[in-house]
């Protein structure tokens, strides 16, 4: 059965930085199924990821709200071959695209279709990784469920921090499986380094991973360049590489 | 004829449901998006049209594809069976999906002429053909539907043997499918509850029948029955109707008891087809609001996507907001747009012809659900902005609804009114006759209508 691991933060800490270089990471040590889902409207994990999307499950939904399908058609089969035919098939891993949130129209019943389909795609798949917006708008509506690893990322700042333990409350709340939460400190300055453990461990979350800022990182971003491509040899992605190999939470 | 699943190349179990197999694993696509032609057709045929077994091959085989090639692709199922009838021919196919997923290495999505199907690398370098399919699908399809008596099967990748394949079948989906639009309420046994939207409106449960689609419009009653068989302690469950306690207005013995046990007592009777007295609740995201009109006693629809007010003066949202929560509001009512092709859209309070007002996009949207004679005779939001304006609409085009209005112009009233004129020697000035006898100007003008009418006055 596969295993889900979710990347949450506030905006702009890097969450699609993570969930890139967990999905190269995942390609390079040989696992053939993985799927990436890009859940963060704000950001785009196809770009990052160095491949392209048509349609978003955003786009079918819509779609579908608005058409009559025959009656001898089921809808959820209907929906399950539109999600297949979204989804992008790249040599080394799939893609899927949420897109944006609801417009007016209703969308329980749809929603908890798309649900046991997004469940049951999972499960087809070694791996998940789920690119998550800071909102954690499809967790709340549970459009993503059941997240084996929850990874959430914070930069130094103490808005970074907050957010944190404020996705560690809401995932208790909600009652969400994470059955491994774990903090990922992005864009750590030598100098603070001190600090920002003393900050961490306020939180209550274990570190799985310390990333230290990286020029090379903000280049890439700079100039556009998908951040797949960042060398073997970086700092950041030997960083990945190092949490990776000796997590417990694989 | 016996079967060894035991001796195909590859396994067959439910284990390979969830199977997928990604495009670069794919040896060969059969069907899907790229392709344009594809059906799947399932057929009910006399005993002596099918030889049990028989598994046909019309066009290349599996291992004669060259990897990675996307190709038309047909199935025909012919069944017989004592016991099965025509209307059967959709359950039966609607199974292939299921057993088709249960071959290791083959994977099947969508139903009729959207099938797509792929062969992983890994079956084909096992020698998987059609025969063996076709195998597999007879073996699992006897055993699960045990009154399947024979079958056979024809796999199809002859490009125009399927593009006469997808014809045929075409014409018999859209006869299947008048046949379930067709399909009454009395016909069955079993209606659907839906307690999907409960986190919102706990004291709403929609009830969905073969003529009354959910409010979302999202839910069938084929949806729903399918959703409870595969998970019958889901959102989606079996509502047993009972006793008809009023056929006109759609009050049902089982489904005031699915109501009230559901909303824990807080809603104890529904009509399905009427929004006064007992009217169904409405959970606040159905596709459409109706709502009724005491100025000139019809029933106006706006849908969500009509952002601007209704002929009321009330904006959907302000109207849904009332309504929506799942208590029972007489003269409003949540829909699904398509229960307008039912014949029992507001059956019990007259159907199309209470209907006076629809947004224009809406009218366009389902033109073929409104009868031809009343289509022109309802106005939207570009003939009237108004209620006055309504009436007139209405009155001009004589919309059926104007004979309400008549018939409500009693005796006594028609007395009343001749009395006065009588008492003004015949000449009225309608503002100050209408305050004398405490009526509106357009009902005293309706009286002296059917006055005029029957000859009453000159």
């Amino acid at each position: 059965m596969g295993k889900v691991i979710a990347i949450s933060g506030k905006g702009g800490v890097g969450k699609t930085l993570i969930s890139t270089l967990l999905v190269r990471w995942l390609t390079e040590n040989n696992i053939k199924n993985i799927l990436a889902i890009d859940a963060d409207p704000d950001s785009n994990l196809a770009e990052s990821l160095d491949t392209e999307y048509d349609k978003s499950i955003g786009d079918i939904r819509e779609e579908l709200s608005c058409k009559s399908l025959p009656p001898g058609v089921e809808r959820k089969k209907y929906l399950e071959g539109k999600i297949f035919e979204i989804t992008v098939e790249t040599d080394k891993f799939d893609l899927l695209v949420m897109g944006r949130p609801e417009g007016p129209g209703c969308y329980c019943a749809v929603n908890h279709m798309l649900r046991s389909i997004i469940d049951s795609t999972t499960k087809a798949y070694e791996y998940t990784i789920v690119d998550t917006e800071a909102g954690l708008e499809h967790l709340s509506r549970r459009t993503t469920e059941n997240v084996d690893v929850m990874l959430i990322v914070t930069d130094t700042s103490r808005k970074g921090f907050k957010t944190a333990a404020r996705i560690k409350g809401l995932l208790q709340e909600m009652n969400i499986k994470a059955n491994k939460i774990f903090l990922v400190l992005n864009r750590i300055k030598e100098e603070d380094k001190e600090i920002i453990k003393e900050e961490a461990k306020l939180t209550g979350l274990d570190v799985a991973m310390e990333i230290f800022e990286d020029p090379l990182v903000r280049k890439y971003d700079l100039e556009g360049i998908p951040l797949i491509k960042l060398p073997r040899d970086s700092e950041t992605y030997k960083a990945i590489e190092n949490a990776m190999e000796s997590a417990e939470w694989m | 004829m016996e079967i060894d699943i035991k001796k195909l190349p590859v396994d067959i179990g439910v284990v390979y449901e969830g199977e997928r197999i990604r495009g670069p694993d794919t040896f060969v696509e059969l069907g899907g998006p790229k392709v344009e032609f594809k059906a799947e057709l399932t057929q009910v045929v006399d005993e002596k049209d099918v030889v049990d077994g028989k598994i046909t091959v019309i066009g290349k085989d599996i291992p004669q594809f060259t990897c990675g090639e996307k190709v038309p692709f047909g199935i025909l199922l012919e069944v017989y069976g004592e016991k099965i009838e025509k209307d059967l021919e959709g359950v039966i196919e609607r199974r292939v999906h299921d057993f088709l997923n249960y071959v290791q290495g083959f994977m099947h999505l969508n139903q009729r002429y959207d099938i797509w199907c792929r062969v992983s690398n890994e079956a084909k370098e096992k020698g998987l053909t059609f025969e063996d399919i076709g195998k597999a699908l007879i073996w699992l399809f006897k055993e699960e539907l045990p009154f399947i008596e024979k079958m056979q099967i024809t796999f199809m990748t002859d490009e125009e043997k399927v593009k006469e394949h997808r014809e045929t079948a075409l014409g018999l989906y859209e006869k299947r499918d008048a046949r379930i639009r067709g399909m009454k309420d009395e016909e069955v046994e079993e209606f659907y509850g839906c307690s999907l939207c409960q986190g919102f409106a706990p004291n709403h449960l929609c009830i969905i029948s073969p003529q009354r689609i959910s409010l979302c419009g999202s839910i069938s009653w084929l949806d729903a029955r399918a959703a409870a068989k595969v998970d019958p302690d889901g959102p989606n469950f079996a509502v047993p109707h009972g006793e008809v306690l009023d056929e006109k207005n759609g009050e049902y013995a089982g489904v005031n008891e699915a109501v009230k046990e559901y909303t824990t007592g807080a809603n104890e009777r529904i009509y399905m087809y009427s929004m006064f007295d007992y009217p169904h609740t409405s959970c606040g995201c159905f596709e459409a609001i109706a709502f009724y009109i005491p100025e000139v006693d019809g029933i106006g629809i706006v849908d969500r996507n009509f952002q601007e007010e209704a002929v009321n003066g009330l904006k959907f949202s302000s109207m849904a907001t009332q309504s929506g929560g799942g208590e029972q509001m007489e003269g409003f009512l949540g829909m699904g747009i398509e229960w307008m092709h039912s014949p029992k859209f507001f059956s019990a309070d007259g159907g199309w012809d209470r209907i006076v007002w629809m947004p224009s996009h809406l009218k366009n949207r389902m033109s073929d659900a409104i009868p031809k004679e009343i289509i022109d005779k309802i106005p939207s939001e570009d003939d009237t902005s108004s209620l006055n304006e309504l009436k007139d609409f209405l009155k001009e085009k004589n919309h059926p609804i104007t004979q309400r209005w008549k018939s409500v112009v009693t005796d006594e009233l028609k007395e009343k009114v001749t009395e006065y004129i009588q008492e003004k020697n015949g000449e009225i000035y309608p503002d100050q006759a209408s305050a004398d006898l405490g009526l509106s100007e357009d009902e005293l003008m309706n009286v002296i209508d059917v006055l005029q009418k029957d000859g009453t006055l000159g």
